[in-house]
């Protein structure tokens, strides 16, 4: 599903952050990066969502290169295929969860009574049932990042991409919550990929690679 | 909290957002620097008048002054002879025009008697210049003031053609007058001369009296006042000055108040602008009481916040003003449009009081702002605070409605109350809490505009869900919009409606299809012959003598201009006369008085009363009431015939000429030149051309309101700007997550835009209708207590459009703008930042 070749990024005049990065995750694949703080996770993260530029190599989803020259094509192509679960959630505080949730069925072009009636039953999924109409000042941590995950799927991605899911979470939430993106993960058949400081999270992926020096291991 | 705390805090503030701040001292600074401006220059032409008329007036302690046609001059025999005076001095003060149309002041004085109470009216050939000593006794020298010397660029020797009786004539320049070099434009020659030359026989102006040391001054003024016929009064020497502040007060308080409106504007942006800050240092606000911090001590450095940008702004500003000021008056003069001021040249006098009262009232709107933004602050819950790192201040929603009607109902009773010195405060008042009320309704109409709003595009909703929020600091830059807007509208349309009822009155009025005029300044005059000659030229239907006077009456501060012409059905309908019908003939002559006479004499319809004519107390009869929008302190129109019984005076100041059917206008021009070769300045004009440039005179008269209206929008969208750019930066980690969700730049520039464009069409609807309203004040309470005009309600739509459409545009422009920068590459970092 998710080939990344000979991908470089360095920034300045330091050594490189990303040194002919290999990887390849398969559909339904949730793959851990673990690694010290300034080893590159974020930015490898960032390259492969097309939100940053490589100085050299390729990402692949489903055979299809992103072609990193156009600002506006990665956007769409982010809209249409991958799912973010952010450390801080990022839920627009002005929009109730549900609208949060179906926020990138909106960006898709889903009517509205479709998009809010896929968002009830992404809620059920991960236990929010009933927080639809809450605002998210109202919610819990955990239950913001479930809210989060339902968000992620809502437009049935490719890729999933989660950036320290667990980060602000206590150990009883943030069990919960890797049980949701678990599902998340087989229910969407995506290539999953997460970075993650926490042992006990990279503990429940399918596999885990230390990024170190540049390349993942 | 100490001070020094308080600074350190608000130093990391100005760092952090230097150019925010940069941008509210500028307006602050700019509202003050048009205040101080204004009043500084009206400030100097008072100044320059009162000192004009006081090297004029001399050691003169009272002077006797009547109509503009003059007094007998039997009168100053019996004054002089009064115990009571020192000294007595006769004047004839005569406005002539040079053949080249110039007008020129002349005074004739009695040599003898003058220079006891001016020696400057007289001097030695040494300081003149003059080759002789030539004396004030010949009858063709002429003496000028050191200014008129220079606008005619001619000294002594020189000759100088006047219009005088009977054609021009010739004069000679005797010489320059240096001590009256603060008089102004003064040509001074003997008394006779002048009587005889122009007009004046048997006429005095004015007689300068000096009281003897130890006279009780009001018992010598009852005195002479004893004396006088009617419409001949005496008064305070060198009252000149007063009568002009007097005449120019209403028009100077409009003035001031429109430039304070950009200082009022200029503070809200303080207020928004502190307001956001607030918003942003939400935390800091928290940790501060966390740690001990009182209510009170952050009331307190808010306050000092808000009085450091206030003082900046106030003192960059007040200099900015006085160098515009002087620019100002050495360049073009104090006549800023409106014509109060137009010949007075560039004394600089800046008021020191109000000057600093400007400056203060701009710390204390600054301070004001503050510590209402501090009541948000203090009213947040501290614990929450902590842990939220939501950009917002906790508002007070449901109150605003309750306080907004609470506002605009007490406006209400304002506008029926009669004005207090002459000036309409009442409606000045009302028209605050009109704006006010605007301001308070700014977060309830949004509520309800925004409900009705259910735009389709993900796009469009994500900006109606932002601005439905309408966080605190937005709805502060709104009301900012809102203010400026407002009285934006409210000027529109009141000069729309003022220029369309002047339109049409000029219409009624100037009537003719020519009209002539002797000289085109100065007292020249048509004769009867004159008249008659210019009637039996061929093309012209009929030929109407024009006549003016201004009538002195006891307790006013201005004359009233008398207007003697022929009155009919048709004229009464030009002027708009109420009623319109010609009355009944009667026992008295009939008089039509107009609205600002009624108004400032207490006249009515119907009403008998006395008019000092020709140096009697004639009763007549009010038979109507008309507009006049030439004479502001009141006019009186009476019928030729029975002016000329009154008076015995036959002569014109204007023909206002009916051509017959197929003339041609210019072989008429032509023809009235060929008959009238003794007035070698004899202008002539068609009705058109005068209508034309009466309303360029007016356009011109509202230059000065339109640049202050200006510089209040402009001020009031840069309140905007900056709200939006403040706004973009703390939503820079919002960016950020709709970038991951798929959303492109333009898409995310587009929702800030269309939020600008929301705020913009929230504040200009708001300020349309509070415009609209105030409007209505402004033509029916404040125009009309000021100037006594009656005018009607035009709704200028396709400006008002124009103006909206320009709000919503800019606001639109600016939010973009502001956007385009915190959707930069940063941004996706922002998601990621925990600060």
């Amino acid at each position: 599903m998710l080939r990344i070749r000979g991908l470089a990024k360095s920034y300045g005049a330091g050594p490189a952050l990303l040194d002919n990065l290999e990887l390849e995750v398969a559909a339904g694949e949730w793959v851990a990066i673990v690694g010290e703080s300034g080893s590159g996770k974020s930015t490898l993260l960032n390259i492969v969502a097309g939100l940053d530029r490589p100085d050299r190599g390729e990402v692949l989803l489903e055979g299809r290169a992103l072609d990193f020259g156009d600002d506006d094509a990665l956007a769409l192509w982010r809209r249409r295929n991958v799912g973010f679960v952010f450390q801080a959630f990022h839920l627009l505080p002005y929009l109730t969860v549900a609208q949060n949730v179906a926020l990138p069925l909106a960006l898709l072009g889903v009517a509205p009574r479709e998009r809010l009636a896929r968002a009830a039953a992404l809620l059920e999924g991960v236990g929010l049932a009933s927080a639809g109409e809450r605002r998210p000042g109202t919610l819990s941590g955990g239950e913001l990042q479930r809210a989060a995950i339902a968000r992620a799927l809502a437009n049935s991605p490719r890729l999933l991409i989660a950036d320290e899911p667990t980060g602000n979470l206590d150990e009883a939430n943030a069990s919960g919550v890797l049980d949701c993106l678990a599902g998340a993960v087989r229910q969407a058949g995506a290539a999953a990929l997460m970075v993650t400081h926490s042992p006990v999270a990279a503990a429940r992926a399918d596999r885990v690679l230390r990024l170190s020096g540049g390349v993942l291991r | 909290m100490s001070p020094a705390l308080a600074a350190s805090l608000f130093r990391g503030t100005l760092v952090a957002s230097r150019w925010r701040i940069t941008l509210t001292i500028a307006c602050i600074a700019l509202g003050v620097a048009l205040g101080g401006a204004v009043h500084t220059v009206h400030t100097s032409a008072l100044a320059e008048i009162d000192r004009s008329a006081r090297v004029l007036a001399g050691a003169a302690d009272l002077e006797v002054r009547g109509p503009s046609s003059g007094f007998d001059d039997a009168l100053f025999a019996s004054i002089a002879a009064l115990p009571e005076l020192a000294a007595s001095n006769p004047v004839v003060d005569v406005s002539v025009a040079t053949v080249a149309g110039q007008g020129l002041r002349v005074l004739g004085i009695d040599a003898f008697r003058a220079v006891a109470m001016q020696p400057a009216f007289v001097a030695s050939a040494a300081s003149t210049g003059s080759g002789r000593v030539a004396t004030l006794l010949d009858g063709d020298a002429l003496w000028l003031s050191p200014a008129a010397a220079a606008r005619l660029a001619i000294g002594a020797g020189a000759k100088l053609p006047l219009m005088a009786t009977g054609g021009a004539r010739e004069f000679v320049v005797a010489g320059v007058l240096p001590g009256l070099d603060n008089a102004g434009e003064v040509v001074v020659m003997d008394i006779a001369a002048a009587q005889q030359h122009f007009g004046r026989i048997g006429r005095l102006s004015r007689i300068d009296l000096r009281l003897r040391a130890g006279a009780d001054p009001a018992r010598a003024q009852a005195a002479v006042a004893a004396l006088l016929p009617a419409g001949v009064l005496v008064s305070r020497a060198a009252s000149i000055s007063g009568r002009a502040a007097e005449l120019t007060r209403a028009y100077r308080v409009n003035l001031d108040a429109l430039a304070l409106v950009a200082l009022a504007t200029g503070a809200f942006l303080v207020f928004s602008t502190l307001a956001l800050q607030a918003a942003r240092r939400r935390q800091e606000f928290a940790l501060l009481r966390a740690l001990g911090v009182t209510r009170g001590g952050i009331t307190a450095m808010l306050a000092m916040e808000g009085a450091a940008l206030g003082a900046t702004g106030a003192v960059i500003g007040t200099m900015l003003g006085l160098a515009g000021s002087r620019l100002l008056l050495s360049g073009s003069g104090a006549d800023l449009g409106a014509g109060y001021f137009s010949g007075q040249s560039g004394t600089f006098a800046p008021d020191a009081l109000v000057l600093a009262g400007i400056a203060l009232l701009g710390i204390g709107m600054s301070v004001a702002g503050a510590a209402w933004v501090a009541r948000a602050v203090n009213r947040m819950h501290v614990s929450e605070a902590l842990r939220d790192r939501t950009v917002e201040l906790p508002g007070n929603p449901h109150s605003s409605g309750r306080l907004a009607l609470l506002l605009a109902v007490a406006g209400v009773p304002l506008l029926f109350l009669p004005p207090i010195g002459g000036l309409p405060a009442a409606g000045y008042a009302a028209v605050a809490l009109w704006l006010a009320a605007a301001i308070a309704s700014v977060g309830p109409a949004c509520r309800v505009a925004l409900g009705l709003w259910s735009p389709q595009g993900t796009v469009a909703s994500l900006a109606l869900a932002q601005v439905r929020q309408l966080p605190g600091h937005l709805a502060a830059s709104v009301a900012g919009i809102v203010v400026s807007a407002s009285l934006c509208v409210a000027m529109v349309i009141m000069v729309f409606s003022f220029r369309v009822t002047l339109t049409d009155w000029l219409t009624g009025v100037v009537g003719a299809d020519l009209y002539a005029r002797a000289a085109p300044s100065g007292e020249a005059y048509f004769t009867a012959d004159d008249s008659a000659r210019i009637a039996t030229l061929p093309g012209i239907a009929s030929v109407e003598a024009l006549r003016y006077d201004r009538l002195a009456i006891e307790g006013s501060v201005a004359p009233l201009s008398l207007v003697a012409r022929p009155i009919d059905a048709r004229i009464l309908s030009g002027f708009q006369a109420e009623p319109r019908e010609m009355p009944e003939p009667g026992t008295l002559p009939h008089v039509w008085i107009s609205e600002a006479a009624r108004d400032l004499h207490g006249w009515k319809a119907g009403e008998r009363i006395e008019l000092p004519i020709a140096g009697k107390k004639v009763p007549v009869q009010v038979a109507g009431v008309v507009r006049d929008y030439a004479r502001t302190w009141g006019a009186v129109l009476i019928a030729d015939g029975d002016y000329r019984r009154l008076t015995g005076d036959t002569r014109a100041n204007d023909l206002a000429i009916h051509l017959a059917p197929q003339a041609d206008p210019p072989r008429v021009q032509a023809a009235m030149r060929t008959a009238l070769t003794h007035l070698p300045s004899l202008q002539i004009e068609e009705a058109g051309e005068i209508r034309r440039r009466s309303l360029e005179i007016f356009d011109r008269s509202f230059a000065v309101t339109y640049a202050l209206e200006a510089v209040a929008i402009v001020i009031g969208l840069a309140g905007v700007t900056s709200s939006f750019a403040a706004l973009a930066w703390s939503r820079k980690r919002e960016f950020g997550v709709l970038r991951f969700l798929g959303l492109t730049r333009g898409e995310i520039l587009r929702m800030i835009a269309a939020e600008g464009a929301a705020a913009g069409t929230l504040g200009a609807a708001i300020g349309l209708v509070a415009g609209a309203a105030i409007s209505l004040v402004l033509l029916h309470v404040i125009n009309r207590q000021s100037f006594h005009w009656s005018l009607e309600l035009h709704w200028p739509l396709g400006a008002l459009a124009i103006l909206v459409a320009g709000i919503v545009g800019a606001c639109a422009l600016g939010a973009r703008v502001s956007g385009t920068f915190a959707i930069r590459h940063e941004a996706i970092l922002a998601v990621k930042d925990d600060a």
